[in-house]
């Protein structure tokens, strides 16, 4: 076969026409724009949103799209086409430096993306996103709507759950510090209100609770567990001061449940989100003796009521004096 | 005032020296990108130096600065070489310059304040794609025009390429970056990412590539002076490769809801695409043969063999992650980014930089200043570009599986941190050999022995 000028051009865009118009032609003659069951239009100050996302470069390190295979935030719902429609670029994105946010919508408050923004290390330590700050308080509340609308309905629905209970967790703050224990501390269910922390506060796991405590909690909490970290002063109700515990320990000897199941469900409508995402049952353990032991001078580990140790567990005596009882046993 | 463009090659030399400039600028974002994934408050809060918007600079600065811009110049060079002729117009030439640089500046200047269109490899705004599709145009009108008044009757295979490059650049890229809707550049809803990966994987396929194999099948025989090995297997690389590589842009979006009918054209497509790739290759090796001395020796063509091997590495493992299954584990981390790397830098930017370096002399008619620099940078880019490539992939993996055994992603990020800083460290490596390149380049120009005539037109007929 001859190269002619005429076959070379003539073919060449013949055979890349023919295939384009199978990739992209049959494709546009055949799919369909129709609204899945989570779909809803933007408002305007979404869409505004959705400019900056887009103009900004947010895509490159977070994706818009949930697959069979995934864990993360938002793998409650993997995406269907319908949940694009009319969003113009729907820009799904091909790197996760961060996390999907085709569902972050409702996630956190609003407060807390403010922090975010303005600082994502305020509100998770070890993030590499840039801070947003310089876009200034207009941008950012317009790119807050946006990732609020993420998930649309089944994020308007997460959305309407955080301002329901932002309302009575800022009135408990405003009543005082040991009401807004008290309230908190009624929130968690009964049965893990009695339940001491069946791990053991050796070295070691403590060791783990610090490294757990510094890589997600710090710029929030503060580094002396004060509720005082970086994030403070963006937060409506603030981070939890975890050093006014030690008066609201139920029966004066059980925090341990607590803190494990604040740090896995978060407390919906304020700042502190969950980590049972990231964190399994031992590491959240972990954590909570750190915290009692760092920041509340007690921890409950291994009291009763307690089962047969596990296996790899060395002998370990809970040393750790009930409030009131300091020297109490020790011969002093 | 304006006879400069009217000077034979001079359009050729633009670009090339064009290139050279770019590569520098793309080295330099993508290491301020790289440090930024190790330091985030590194530079914090200037807002034309935040990561969403440097990185868009670095990879279009790089794809269409530096390697679409050096083999343009390259082509300019070879395409009326080859055909026994002088470019059609001088002045034209200057004048795609000018537009197609003007779409790539657009980068740097606008991106940094936000003024991008946001889809990958499509950033450029509206009025920038017009101007890139004016160069495009204005180039296919040269080139038409060059090889209507050519004195060789035969068309030699880099001739096809470097023509096609631009037939096929003419429709892809109005239709991927959707110019009909010049505010947002965009199709509403998903059948966006479609369009987007049309173009989002054509333009490594279907403008670099060509560009890039046809300046290898020039620069190789030349350099081993040996006839091409097969004319059969060019034709059918040739072929192949736009009838296959046009239905490949799905995979990058594999998992998500686009129909299953594309999915299974992109994937078969893409296991295809090893067909034309091993044809070009073996083509180019099976000319080298018995002369791998004279490429090894030859500072300009070590550096388009590497490209070539490149080439081979990334087209076996670009199908592979094409594979559904592979692709839970490989997708949407740093494996495909190391991916990207190899075929950019790798295959593109090594037989942009070896082309330039032996076309450089033929259009400027100085010898290149230092060969040794040559080597210099050669070494300096392939130690960077490994060390990037197994760093990045292994953290791809490191991700990968992480993700797929149930972490978070926020929860694997201290795991990729010592990844993060080999990879800005092997960066430097690249940048220095960017550097290197253009001070060579500049003192070829301004100190390079010139040429005697002789010696010029035994250089052209080398081939």
């Amino acid at each position: 076969m001859k190269m002619t000028p005429a076959l070379l051009i003539v073919g060449a865009l013949l055979v890349f026409w023919a295939s384009a118009f199978i990739i992209v032609g049959i494709p546009s003659l055949t799919m369909k724009e129709t609204p899945s069951e989570i779909w809803r239009p933007l408002t305007a100050e979404e869409e505004a949103g959705h400019r900056l996302y887009v103009r900004n470069g947010c895509s490159y390190c977070h994706s818009l799209y949930i697959r069979i295979n995934d864990w993360d935030i938002g793998a409650e719902r993997i995406a269907k086409s319908g949940d694009y429609v009319g969003q113009e670029p729907a820009i799904l994105g091909s790197e996760r430096t961060g996390p999907d946010l085709s569902q972050e919508g409702g996630e956190h408050p609003d407060d807390w993306h403010l922090a975010h923004f303005v600082n994502p290390r305020f509100t998770s330590p070890i993030s590499l996103m840039p801070s947003w700050e310089f876009l200034g308080p207009v941008e950012i509340r317009q790119l807050t709507a946006y990732v609020q609308a993420l998930g649309l309905k089944a994020a308007d629905a997460r959305v309407a759950r955080q301002r329901y209970w932002k309302t009575p967790a800022a009135a408990a703050y405003a009543s005082g510090l040991d009401a807004n224990v008290e309230w908190l501390h009624s929130q968690v269910p009964e049965v893990w209100r009695r339940m001491p922390n069946p791990y053991p506060a050796s070295e070691a796991s403590l060791q783990r609770g610090k490294r757990i405590y510094q890589e997600f909690c710090i710029n929030c909490h503060g580094p002396v567990g004060d509720g005082k970290g970086p994030a403070f002063r963006y937060m409506n109700p603030p981070p939890l001061n975890f050093t006014t515990l030690r008066r609201h320990l139920v029966e004066n000897r059980y925090i341990g449940g607590i803190f494990y199941y604040q740090i896995m469900n978060g407390i919906t409508g304020t700042g502190m989100p969950y980590f049972k995402k990231h964190l399994e049952s031992e590491k959240i353990w972990d954590l909570a003796n750190y915290l009692g032991v760092s920041f509340v001078g007690y921890t409950d580990a291994n009291i009763d009521p307690r089962g047969i140790d596990a296996s790899y567990e060395e002998p370990w005596q809970n040393r750790y004096p009930q409030p009131g009882q300091e020297g109490a046993g020790t011969g002093k | 005032m304006f006879a400069f463009v009217k000077k034979p090659q001079s359009a050729a030399l633009a670009f090339l020296i064009a290139g050279a400039v770019w590569f520098v600028v793309g080295a330099l974002y993508g290491m301020v990108s790289a440090i930024h994934l190790v330091a985030p408050e590194f530079f914090s809060n200037i807002p034309f130096l935040v990561f969403g918007r440097e990185r868009p600079i670095h990879v279009n600065t790089m794809l269409y600065g530096f390697t679409g811009t050096m083999l343009t110049g390259c082509g300019l060079y070879y395409l009326p070489a080859l055909l026994r002729t002088r470019l059609y117009s001088e002045p034209l030439g200057w004048l795609s310059f000018l537009f197609w640089n003007l779409t790539v500046a657009s980068g740097p200047l606008g991106f940094s304040f936000a003024y991008t269109q946001g889809r990958e490899y499509n950033e450029y705004i509206w009025i920038a794609d017009i101007s890139l599709m004016l160069a495009v145009v204005l180039l296919i009108y040269n080139l038409v025009m060059t090889i209507v008044q050519r004195t060789e009757q035969q068309l030699y295979v880099s001739v096809w390429y470097f023509v096609a490059a631009f037939l096929w650049t003419a429709g892809n890229y109005p239709i991927s970056n959707v110019v009909w809707h010049p505010s947002t550049g965009a199709m509403p809803g998903l059948i966006d990412s479609i369009f987007l990966w049309f173009w989002g994987h054509n333009l490594p396929g279907l403008l670099i590539t060509p560009l890039a194999t046809g300046a290898a099948y020039f620069v190789i025989p030349r350099i081993t002076r040996t006839p091409l090995n097969s004319h059969t297997l060019s034709l059918a690389g040739f072929w192949f490769l736009v009838a296959l590589y046009t239905h490949i842009g799905g995979h990058h979006v594999l998992q998500s809801p686009i129909p299953n009918w594309l999915k299974t054209v992109s994937v078969v497509d893409s296991i295809a695409m090893v067909v034309p790739v091993s044809i070009v290759v073996l083509n180019l090796w099976l000319t080298a043969r018995q002369e791998g001395q004279r490429v090894w020796g030859d500072p300009a063509g070590r550096l388009v063999m590497g490209g070539i091997v490149w080439y081979l590495i990334t087209c076996i493992q670009g199908p592979l992650q094409s594979l559904p299954y592979l692709q839970r584990v490989t997708h949407f981390n740093n494996w495909t980014v190391g991916h990207a790397h190899i075929a950019m830098l790798g295959f593109g930017g090594y037989i942009a930089l070896g082309a330039m370096w032996h076309i450089l002399p033929l259009v400027s008619g100085r010898e290149i200043y230092s060969q040794r620099l040559v080597n210099l940078q050669f070494g300096l880019i392939t130690f960077g570009l490994t060390a990037f490539f197994l760093v990045l992939t292994t953290a791809g993996l490191i991700q990968g599986s992480a993700w797929h055994n149930g972490e978070t992603v926020y929860r694997v990020l201290p795991e990729i941190a010592p990844f993060m800083i080999s990879r800005a460290a092997s960066g430097i490596f690249i940048l220095g050999g960017s550097l290197i390149g253009l001070y060579n380049l500049y003192l070829t120009l301004r100190q390079g022995r010139e040429l005697q005539p002789v010696e010029l037109l035994r250089a052209e007929e080398a081939s």
